[in-house]
């Protein structure tokens, strides 16, 4: 009983009872929309947030891992689901890509790479016909069966996501408590000493980088998947980049449920800005977001865990004091 | 012979910082590396733990040429080092910062946080507490105990008994001793003489990139040319930063230290 | 010949990225610090010539400096309000500061101004010239060649006065410089008033020339990375033939393969150089 008190248990029966308790598909919409934006962050969070190696341009796989599926199902009517590893092996080796060259340089290079090579293929994609050029990709407008994963409620896609944020936070987690954990804070925290003590540090950002961007491109897939469709800007843009961001560092990048928080705030927020100022809405909602993420770097870098534990009285402080 | 270091030069540009020079360390001495601010030592002491590539020469250790071999390598080898100005784990405890180290030779958590609970206790600090909270005089200690964590066979110290007042300084030179006592070659750049005093049995003086005089530190006092670097004579001091060069890459602003991320 | 016109075009748009580049790579060489705002100022150095047209009726000269001044002031008061404070904090912090900036400035022009194109009214360098079966619009000229000229300016304001050797010293030395009796504080936010103002600068000389929105920002931006990438971090004069580099393939990319590869290309050289010479045509291996 104890267990399933505890604050993990409430979170977990939580998220499980959610669309069941609100079944309204707006709410389950908002759940799926929660759920997904925790997937992504937690994912960029893995080498953003613990490795400390800044990416900006995490929609490169974000868009990869969308497009996969589509495109399958459009060159090849299958099933989407096969697209979910191409998309994964893709992003992984776009990963290699990127990081060989720049992690044997100083942190700022990487995050350029990620900027440029994200708009790179963003343009690329506009005018590459085969991917449908600037109109996108679409997937089954009604299923042909379960494996195309048409659902018309929201339920199923709730769940879907649901576990893959399980498994991830379960990888996170487990990552933390290993020696690839401690060497990814050990980097962020000052690699020339991390070198010092043996760590090998150009290959240990690598499979942070892997990692996380074979995440993002999970994350990728089911959101191509529940929308039924992609294009360039949904796939590849900034905002989606952007969005991973400040999910992950709102709440506490670095931290296992930092991404969580972060979604839980943003995620109803954007939703009601979007209702609230309508289209138009979009630009505003850039600029908040730039204005919180210039407000959480000059005061708070740590996110609101950090600002947690600052406010919560601290042993030390006492222990100094007595 | 653990450490042999044989005509390491470093040139940056056309700016000698270390010209040809020479160590030999065998296992279980304590040397210490002394001279004027701008003579050379840090930046041999740099090549000795990886941190620099020297323009020319061979650093041999335990047989294993590590002229080239980069810092991570340094430590597999077993070479370990502290820093000038403290680079601890901040964001992390002081039981996290070691175990990070202990990792090395540890590769479950369990028995790296074993190996780290010892040498904390060794060291006389806290396991739990955040290093960040930590002062200088803590962050240095808590470099030793996390470079202490990877076993290291030579431990290159870089001024880590600096800033400390007489009781930290005390408490600092007993654990160098014991830390030699548990077999550790240990080479220490100082400026303070007591340290150097006390703990090594052979010095180095650099000046000008060179090694100026090697022996006890009582014959190394009375060396004239050890005189002559420490009280000047009108002897032309190296710039501390070597001038831009035409050609060179135009560049106007320094490079950053290498590897710093 | 439209060869020949496309490269000198290419040239002349260069002349201006070398000049905002210039500013970009400044403020890495002195502080260690990416500004992905960068783009954003040579945008809004546009639209300050915009507003200038607009409401004082002033000319390309008029516009430049108020663009130059403008930004100048931009670029000092972020450095006082947000910079100071997060260089000297973690990697993050300072990434996050100046993309968020980046945004915040970007979706701010396009709430104000909207996402349309836009143009300077003629102006007073409108016309093109015919060189020997060139055409050369008047105002790419005048803008090219100033650019250049404003670039060499601040090479030699850096490496010959006396402000220059203080930039210097506080980009080498912070402490020994305070010894000195320089403030480095001071030094810095001039490092950005001038990095702004010269994006700033650039910006107006674009706007005589070219249409814009709030969306180059973010192309100038990544051009200006480009650019850094490969004349060197820390050196003016590697901007400045990077920039004209970088400009001539641009064009000769628009030329050749379409006016949608052309970013595409210079991206892709950005890869590129990231994995075969990262420091740079002048930098050190």
């Amino acid at each position: 009983m104890k267990k399933i008190l505890s604050p993990w248990g409430l979170l977990a029966a939580g998220l499980l009872l959610y669309p069941i308790i609100f079944s309204d598909p707006f709410y389950r919409d908002i759940g799926a929309a929660f759920l997904l934006a925790a997937v992504s962050a937690s994912a960029w969070n893995i080498v953003g947030g613990y490795a400390g190696q800044v990416s900006v341009g995490h929609s490169m796989f974000f868009g990869l891992g969308a497009y996969m599926p589509l495109l399958f199902y459009t060159l090849w009517g299958w099933s989407p689901i096969a697209g979910i590893p191409a998309g994964i092996l893709l992003s992984i080796a776009l990963a290699l890509v990127i990081g060989m060259p720049t992690f044997r340089l100083r942190g700022h290079y990487f995050s350029m790479a990620t900027i440029a090579v994200a708009e790179l293929i963003r343009i690329f994609f506009g005018t590459w016909n085969l991917v449908g050029a600037a109109i996108g990709l679409q997937g089954p407008a009604t299923a042909r069966a379960w494996w195309d994963l048409t659902f018309r409620s929201e339920l199923p896609y709730y769940y879907i996501f649901l576990a893959v944020l399980g498994i991830l936070l379960y990888v996170t987690f487990a990552i933390e408590h290993r020696r690839f954990g401690f060497y990814l804070r050990a980097i962020k925290a000052s690699e020339r000493a991390a070198r010092s003590l043996g760590v090998p540090v150009r290959q240990t950002k690598m499979k942070a980088l892997a990692l996380s961007a074979a995440f993002t491109s999970a994350a990728g897939s089911l959101y191509a998947i529940k929308t039924g469709f992609i294009d360039p800007d949904s796939g590849f843009g900034i905002l989606v980049s952007v969005q991973m961001v400040i999910v992950a560092a709102l709440g506490g990048a670095g931290t296992l449920f930092g991404p969580l928080v972060g979604a839980l705030i943003l995620v109803p927020l954007q939703t009601a800005a979007n209702t609230w100022f309508g289209g138009g809405g979009s630009g505003l909602t850039f600029i908040l977001y730039g204005g919180v993420i210039v407000l959480i770097a000059r005061f708070e870098p740590g996110g609101l865990f950090e600002l947690w534990h600052r406010l919560a009285p601290r042993r030390w402080r006492r222990a100094r004091a007595a | 012979m653990l450490l042999e270091a044989k005509n390491v030069s470093k040139a940056f540009g056309s700016f000698e910082a270390v010209s040809g020079a020479d160590l030999a360390v065998d296992e279980g001495e304590i040397i210490g590396l002394i001279g004027p601010n701008g003579a050379g030592k840090s930046t041999f002491f740099n090549c000795l733990a990886g941190d620099t590539l020297p323009t020319t020469g061979r650093i041999v250790f335990n047989g294993a040429d590590v002229t080239r071999a980069s810092p991570e390598a340094h430590a597999r080898a077993g070479i370990g080092r502290t820093f000038q100005v403290p680079a601890t784990f901040d964001d992390m405890t002081v039981i996290d910062n070691v175990m990070v180290g202990a990792f090395l030779r540890h590769l479950h958590r369990n028995d790296a946080r074993d190996h780290a609970r010892r040498i904390v206790d060794l060291t006389g600090l806290r396991p739990d507490q955040p290093a960040r909270s930590l002062g200088t005089p803590g962050r240095k200690r808590l470099e030793i105990a996390r470079v202490l964590a990877t076993d290291p066979r030579l431990l290159l110290l870089d001024e880590s008994l600096a800033g400390l007042t007489p009781t930290e300084l005390r408490d600092a030179i007993a654990l160098v001793r014991r830390i030699h006592e548990m077999g550790v070659t240990i080479v220490i750049v100082e400026h303070i003489m007591e340290v150097i005093m006390t703990l090594t049995k052979r010095v180095l003086v650099f000046n000008q990139g060179r090694v100026i005089a090697s022996g006890t530190f009582e014959a190394v006092v009375k060396d004239e040319a050890v005189i002559e670097a420490y009280l000047g004579r009108g002897a032309r001091r190296p710039p501390p930063y070597p001038p831009p060069q035409a050609g060179e890459g135009s560049s106007i602003f320094p490079p950053p230290h290498a590897g710093e991320g | 010949m439209v060869l020949v016109q496309v490269i000198v075009g290419g040239l002349l748009l260069g002349a201006i990225y070398a000049l905002f580049s210039s500013g970009l790579t400044l403020i890495w060489g002195m502080m260690n610090f990416i500004n992905f705002a960068h783009g954003e100022f040579v945008m809004l150095g546009m639209y300050v010539a915009l507003l200038v047209v607009v409401w004082l009726g002033g000319g390309p000269a008029l516009f430049s400096i108020a663009a130059a001044l403008a930004l100048f002031a931009l670029g000092v008061a972020i450095y006082l309000s947000l910079i100071r404070h997060v260089i000297r904090g973690p990697m993050l912090a300072q990434i996050l500061s100046s993309f968020g900036l980046a945004l915040l400035l970007r979706y701010t022009a396009f709430w104000i101004f909207s996402a349309n194109f836009v143009s300077l009214p003629q102006t007073s360098l409108a016309g093109t010239l015919n060189v020997g079966g060139i055409f050369l619009p008047i105002a790419q000229l005048v803008a090219g060649a100033v650019a250049i000229t404003l670039t060499i300016a601040l090479h030699l304001l850096l490496t010959r006065t006396t402000v220059g050797s203080r930039l210097l010293a506080v980009a080498e030395d912070r402490n020994a410089a305070m010894l000195m009796g320089i403030r480095p504080d001071r030094m810095q936010a001039l490092a950005w008033g001038l990095s702004a103002g010269a994006a700033g600068v650039a910006g107006a000389l674009l706007a005589t020339a070219y249409p814009w929105s709030p969306s180059v920002g973010e192309t100038f931006g990544l051009i200006a990375f480009v650019v850094v990438a490969l004349g060197g971090f820390g050196s003016v004069l590697g901007s400045m033939y990077a920039g004209l580099i970088i400009g001539l393939i641009q064009a000769v990319s628009a030329f050749w393969l379409g006016a949608i590869y052309k970013d595409i290309v210079v991206y892709g050289l950005f890869v590129a150089l990231l994995w075969l010479r990262p420091q740079g045509l002048m930098g050190k291996a």
